[in-house]
């Protein structure tokens, strides 16, 4: 483990049965990066956050926070804050009677808690009173944003932060994260929002079927495959043209337009061709290109799974 | 600890099921002592019951005794697995309990703490009944000596609220066995229904047991086999043995169940 590593996961495994929800997973996450945990539904995200709060045993491996390993009730987790799945609280009791038990049950004083940065964070106003029973989803999700908030934590686990909020919630959060780790703070998230963890997270951690697909920077993953949307006036002679240029792996029809694989070259560069070759370009945008890059680095990842099965 | 000792009493005095749960153990008295009021019984009829009721109507501070004889058979013992089949499963169910877990809170901290305040509203619950009962019965026949008929033992107000509070901690306290299995129940389930009707249900099956007499000395080990020796206070007016059996019968059950509590908690994958 590096020095500054917060997170640290070495050959996690956690077998349930027969069953390998997670397989001899390693990453590090240092002192503050935004990292994104990314995979598809069931590829051991959430087992693999459980086991670094203490919530799960691996089968084998370690998970380490601040350079400890970490065991249930650690006294590392009072300086974490984790939202695991979806934020649950005691229904009969008030969001604000919420927080100052969750706090005061790791033994720390209710002031030490920072609550008015917290309930800036939730923007509940005077609902903060009121049962968490009565709550919507996304004002649990806020509650359980706050609740994560508390103490100011050195380090963020968060897991769907972003479920069940409006898109004007979802980018105060996005905005949050970034001042936190402004701050020093350190973000470990998951998300099924791939366009979210482009915007906020620094580094990615990819998995598949509990495995280490890849880790590193955004931009060592977006570099292994980036694509471009064209809207042009003639889509015949666009397709032509951009399918024989060099440094295009493929070129798919759209609805509008055509959306181009690049592997070597530049949207300028196509954008040059297609002029020359008489071609009207109306629109010009790199799109999704985290999501291109984790569905070919997921699909590359299943193609060798079955090819090892077969 | 004494922290989160609070932080689970608030948890539990604050939830509306806690406050209708007490309501009717105090209730439960009233009635009585207003049933018994308007239809006085007299010594004709059978059984143990028709002699507590009689008594409560000669003096007042008998009626606890009898709210105590008719809410500890079977009410008194479904509130008081409540508490204990409540405590961890409850926060399990809510989602909640991982979010306790992720806290520097060890599960054995946090086991004990749940296992205490179980315990603190198990004997709240049978001191209200008695309280209750006390209050309802001075009200209603006043405050005197009482003198059981056929033994000519008399007691006085002094010696009958002694009596009651040792009574109040032998029921809870003879239903150890049975909290602690309930509390068992609670650390291997989400389901806080399953783990009080768990319970109940082995105490019920207990008092079957405890009733095929073919089963020799099997039964004396039963955990609820020496649970109604308590009213040998009222109508002995001494600590008799099976008091001192029901006591002691106890603790192997505690250790067990409590034993299998932690362990399996602290095993356990928290995955709710």
């Amino acid at each position: 483990m590096s020095g500054d590593a917060v997170v640290a996961v070495r050959a996690l495994t956690k077998r349930y049965g027969r069953v390998q929800a997670v397989a001899g997973l390693d990453f590090e996450v240092h002192r503050g990066e935004v990292c994104g945990l990314l995979g598809p539904n069931g590829a051991g995200k959430t087992t693999a956050l459980r086991m670094l709060v203490g919530l799960i045993r691996p089968t084998a491996g370690e998970a380490r926070l601040f350079d400890r390993e970490v065991r249930p009730g650690a006294p590392e987790l009072a300086r974490v804050g984790a939202m695991i799945e979806q934020a649950a609280f005691v229904p009969h009791l008030s969001g604000l009677r919420n927080l100052r038990l969750y706090w005061e049950a790791g033994g720390a004083p209710w002031a030490e808690a920072d609550l008015d940065g917290a309930l800036a964070v939730a923007g509940l106003g005077s609902a903060i009173e009121r049962r968490v029973k009565t709550y919507s989803q996304g004002m649990r999700q806020r509650l359980g944003l706050a609740r994560v908030l508390l103490g100011r934590p050195e380090l963020l686990l968060l897991d769907e932060p972003t479920n069940g909020l409006d898109p004007q919630e979802m980018r105060a959060v996005r905005e949050l994260l970034r001042r936190l780790s402004d701050h020093g703070a350190t973000v470990l998230l998951s998300s099924h929002l791939l366009a979210e963890i482009e915007q906020i997270c620094s580094h990615v951690v990819v998995m598949d079927k509990g495995q280490l697909v890849t880790a590193g920077t955004v931009s060592d993953l977006l570099s292994v495959n980036t694509s471009a949307y064209f809207e042009v006036d003639d889509v015949e002679t666009a397709r032509r043209v951009l399918t024989a240029a060099p440094g295009v792996v493929r070129v798919t029809d759209e609805t509008r337009g055509l959306s181009v694989e690049l592997d070597g070259t530049t949207r300028a560069a196509l954008v040059v061709s297609l002029v020359q070759a008489g071609v009207a370009v109306e629109t010009v945008t790199a799109r999704h290109q985290l999501e291109d890059a984790f569905l070919g680095l997921v699909g590359r990842h299943t193609e060798r799974h079955v090819g090892k099965g077969a | 600890m004494l922290r989160l000792i609070r932080t689970e009493m608030t948890k539990q005095v604050l939830r509306p099921r806690t406050w209708v749960a007490l309501g009717f153990l105090v209730i439960v008295p009233v009635i009585i002592a207003v049933a018994l009021k308007l239809n006085p019984p007299d010594l004709s009829g059978n059984g143990e019951g028709p002699r507590y009721f009689y008594l409560a109507t000669q003096s007042g501070l008998f009626l606890p005794v009898a709210a105590l004889r008719v809410t500890s058979a079977f009410f008194l013992v479904v509130i008081i697995c409540m508490f204990a089949g409540d405590a961890i499963a409850s926060e399990a169910g809510w989602g909640n309990l991982r979010y306790l877990l992720m806290r520097p809170v060890g599960r054995g901290r946090l086991l004990t703490a749940k296992l205490i305040v179980a315990a603190i509203f198990a004997v709240v619950a049978t001191a209200l009944v008695a309280l209750s009962g006390l209050v309802a019965g001075v009200i209603a026949f006043g405050w005197h000596s009482v003198t059981i008929p056929f033994i000519g033992l008399s007691q006085s107000p002094s010696q009958i609220l002694g009596h009651l509070g040792l009574a109040t901690l032998l029921i809870t306290w003879g239903l150890a066995g049975i909290i602690a299995f309930a509390f068992m129940l609670s650390t291997m389930t989400d389901s806080a229904a399953g783990a009080i009707f768990g319970a109940v249900g082995l105490y019920i099956v207990s008092l079957i047991l405890g009733e095929i007499t073919s089963l020799g000395a099997i039964r004396y080990g039963l955990p609820v086999h020496y649970y109604d020796s308590w009213s040998d206070l009222f109508v002995r007016n001494t600590f008799t043995d099976d008091m001192w059996r029901s006591v002691l019968l106890q603790i192997p059950y505690v250790i067990v169940f409590c034993g299998i509590a932690w362990w399996w908690f602290h095993r356990k994958d928290i995955t709710s």
